[in-house]
């Protein structure tokens, strides 16, 4: 109880201090932010100072930061971002499809590089050191070193070009998520499968496994029953850490398939210095990752016997 | 209950698909073909709303190149002219006044009828919007009113012959009341155009169906979906594909992948864009005439042309493309001339001991490799070069400051109008507020302050063409290369007719026959 009593504090206090990193964010990148925000409103290159000086006024900016920033976290807090300085509509109108958007890419993204994962990861550590394992660490490690920039366009070349199976881009229907999610899910099945593999081979080594078959449980039940279950452990901290990543981090895949994500709007917001934009979709993103990170390690904990114990 | 986890698992990502947005109508194909007058296309455009559907942001590009928003006036390319839309007529009345005829029989899609009334109420918004566009703000136009049923008087602060071009501005595109009831536009049905918007996918995609009852004529296609698809090669994939029957704009790393696909027509068009290497006339050793020209004379522009930009742009001659009707006729561009270069260099006394510094903004990608080929071009005169990768608003302060050597950037001159008065005007006069070369010759300002009042076109251009000339003469740059509007259509695509600024793509007389 008293865990979960400093985890909550340390989450309220993470986000609080994320939230004025986040609201910093727009006023130290280069340039004025007023002409930014006019030139995505008007055409051309030349503003008039009178424009400039009455958006800055309309919008209050000419306040002190610290003033911008509670006035920012009071609305935040009744749950109200504010207006996009672009659109003139209401941010929170804006972040939500776009966070339902990338939710669902994020989802299907882990969990088709978790089930790869589990197989390949089982197969090498049962295998370990035979050709099988040799193969499956060699691959799986070339997919880390794959960008999604390269990656991205190979795969429209192949399989929207050549093969004219997937569509190249967008977001309607299942066939349009098919590639966004094997460029996306690539980096995180190697890495799952590393853990899951590393995790069987501890567990195979493990007293408790040795135990068990000495009660005359056969390899295969031991392995299903107490090897598989321990192995797949790590796998839920990583799970959530890369959830958290991917929610903010797939702007390359959401811009190449023209996927009106999260990254995206981040990218345009930041680009178009949309402030209120660009705060709310990040703390939304920032919030949901510490919320991830923290439920992973509660279940990690709750699921391990070893870290209950230890914290008893 | 094992058997059960993994459908339900199965369930919740089909119903967080269908919870974002990804439905389950879509394909492979994008553009559907059944029976012949039922033809939809697909346009794959550059840029989606970011204003929502304000008129006076760039998102009146969007509705004008879908066919649903139109204005009083319209710029023909063609004949280089003012030509009538809603208005059948316009006339100078008294030095800063203009009447302008609407067109009868017009209905907006919503079936209200296109009235002066109405028109005056759609223009005052723009007006009076927080951010006004510059071609039609309160500098430039001091009223609008009706003067009976079918007239509208546009007053100006000064007298002005540009006023039916600033009527050609997309951002004073004709909605009806019913767009302003709430406090954002809605253009949704309340166009005059040939395709009425129905729906849109925020971020993603406009769908529009035929207007029946369009006062231009019969619409051919049954309607069409214009996407928002801002990374180029993704375009240019689309078009191949057949996903796309249109994409604005692709890029010049797409070209020959796209010329070489028999499915595929590339077309291009002068645009009124010049990559330029702006030079500090007020600082040495540019504010030396013959220091600027030996710069100029040092480059080879049609290398630069050929390699960086693939052949997409052509070196150019001066400040204009060498199509635009005020363009000096007749003009070749200067060629690489290094032993000129390099007597001038020495009749103004330059030393290795000023090297020189180009800014090369990020928002234009090639300008890094363009800034490369400047620096050794000017390494063979002895001229030592650095360069700046900055962020162009990063740089802004410094420019308008005059604290910089040369800059690369590119300049839109009919961004606002379809006439360069304003690119003139702010760019190059003494007080001109984007006045990046820190540029001032009263000649200069005095055939600008004549053109700005002049009303016969003719004249106009000629001035402009004169203009155009001390700019050249007096090297005050260096414009590189004229940039060409790429587009890419399919090619059983009928009736497609290029704009350079892509401001009328859906036309009522586009077609498409029956696969």
């Amino acid at each position: 109880m008293m865990f979960l009593a400093r985890r909550t504090a340390t989450l309220g206090i993470t986000v609080l201090l994320a939230s004025f990193v986040v609201f910093l964010i727009p006023y130290v990148t280069p340039g004025d932010a007023v002409r930014k925000i006019i030139r995505t409103r008007v055409a051309g290159d030349v503003i008039d100072d009178s424009a400039v000086q009455a958006l800055t006024v309309e919008l209050g900016l000419q306040d002190p930061l610290w003033v911008q920033y509670l006035r920012w976290l009071g609305r935040l807090g009744s749950g109200d971002m504010g207006l996009s300085y672009t659109s003139r509509t209401p941010v929170i109108d804006q972040v939500l499809p776009a966070f339902w958007i990338t939710l669902s890419l994020v989802v299907v993204t882990l969990g088709v590089a978790a089930a790869i994962a589990v197989v390949l990861g089982i197969a090498a550590a049962l295998q370990e050191g035979r050709t099988a394992d040799r193969l499956i660490t060699t691959v799986t490690q070339a997919f880390i070193a794959l960008p999604e920039y390269w990656l991205a366009p190979m795969l429209v070349l192949v399989f929207a070009l050549k093969l004219s199976l997937l569509p190249s881009a967008g977001w309607e229907g299942p066939a349009s998520v098919i590639l966004p999610v094997a460029v996306l899910a690539l980096r995180p099945t190697s890495y799952f499968t590393s853990a899951v593999r590393e995790g069987m081979l501890d567990a195979l080594g493990a007293e408790h496994v040795t135990a068990a078959r000495s009660r005359g449980l056969s390899y295969s039940q031991a392995v299903w029953k107490h090897v598989i279950p321990n192995s797949l452990l790590p796998l839920t901290t990583m799970v959530a850490v890369w959830f958290a990543g991917l929610l903010g981090g797939s702007v390359i895949v959401e811009v190449i398939f023209a996927i009106p994500g999260m990254g995206r709007l981040l990218y345009d917001a930041v680009l178009n210095s949309d402030i209120p934009l660009a705060q709310g979709g990040v703390v939304i993103v920032v919030g949901l990752a510490v919320v991830l990170t923290t439920t992973a390690d509660l279940i990690h904990r709750l699921l391990n016997p070893r870290l209950r114990m230890h914290h008893a | 209950m094992r058997a059960l986890l993994p459908l339900s698992a199965s369930m919740g990502f089909v119903a967080l698909l269908a919870l974002s947005g990804c439905g389950f109508s879509g394909g492979a194909g994008g553009a559907e073909s059944s029976a012949s007058g039922d033809q939809r296309i697909v346009v794959d455009n550059f840029r989606a709303p970011v204003a929502g559907w304000a008129l006076e942001s760039d998102s009146a590009y969007i509705l004008s190149l879908s066919g649903c928003l139109e204005t009083l006036t319209r710029y023909d390319e063609k004949q280089g002219k003012v030509v009538p839309s809603l208005a059948t007529e316009w006339k100078q009345v008294a030095p800063t006044e203009w009447d302008f005829t609407i067109r009868e029989g017009v209905q907006f899609q919503d079936g209200s009828e296109l009235t002066a009334e109405t028109v005056v109420a759609s223009l005052n918004h723009v007006l009076e919007a927080e951010v006004p566009a510059r071609a039609f703000s309160p500098t430039v136009v001091s009223g609008i009113k009706s003067i009976d049923d079918s007239t509208v008087r546009i007053t100006t602060p000064s007298e002005s012959p540009l006023v039916p071009y600033r009527l050609a501005s997309v951002n004073t595109g004709v909605l009806s009341p019913a767009a302003f009831e709430d406090d954002a536009v809605d253009p949704f049905g309340h166009c005059t155009g040939p395709f009425t918007p129905v729906s849109e996918k925020p971020k993603q995609s406009l769908t529009l169906e035929r207007n029946e009852n369009y006062w231009g004529g019969q619409v051919q296609l049954a309607g069409a979906e214009v996407r928002f698809i801002t990374d180029g090669a993704t375009r240019a994939a689309q078009v191949q594909t057949g996903e796309a029957d249109v994409s604005l704009s692709v890029p010049v790393s797409s070209l020959s992948t796209l010329e070489a696909d028999s499915g595929v027509k590339v077309l291009k068009a002068d645009s009124p864009r010049t990559a330029t290497l702006y030079m500090n006339n007020g600082r040495a050793p540019f504010d030396d005439v013959d220091f600027r020209k030996a710069i100029r004379s040092a480059l080879d522009l049609d290398a630069l042309a050929g390699s960086v930009y693939e052949g997409a742009a052509i070196a150019s001659s001066g400040p204009f493309a060498p199509s635009e009707p005020w363009a000096t006729k007749n003009i070749e561009p200067q060629g690489q001339d290094l032993k000129a270069a390099k007597e001038l260099l020495t009749a103004v006394g330059y030393t290795v001991e000023r090297p020189l510094e180009i800014i090369a903004i990020v928002e234009r990608a090639e300008f890094a490799d363009v800034a490369t080929v400047i620096q050794a071009n000017l390494k063979s005169v002895g001229v030592p070069v650095t360069i700046q990768t900055k962020e162009y608003a990063a740089v802004e302060p410094d420019l308008l400051a005059g604290n910089y050597d040369m800059v690369l950037s590119q300049r839109n001159r009919l961004i606002d109008i379809a006439d360069p008065i304003g690119f003139l005007t702010a760019d190059y006069t003494c007080e001109g507020s984007y006045n990046l070369s820190h540029f001032c010759d009263e000649d200069y300002d005095k055939l600008i302050a004549q053109a700005a009042e002049t009303a016969d076109t003719e004249d106009r251009y000629r001035l402009y063409s004169e203009a155009g000339q001390i700019l050249q003469e007096q090297a005050v740059n260096i414009w590189l290369v004229n940039e060409q509007a790429v587009d890419a259509v399919r090619t059983d695509l009928q009736s497609y007719i290029q704009d350079p600024l892509s401001r009328y793509v859906l036309r009522a007389e586009t077609t498409k026959p029956a696969s």
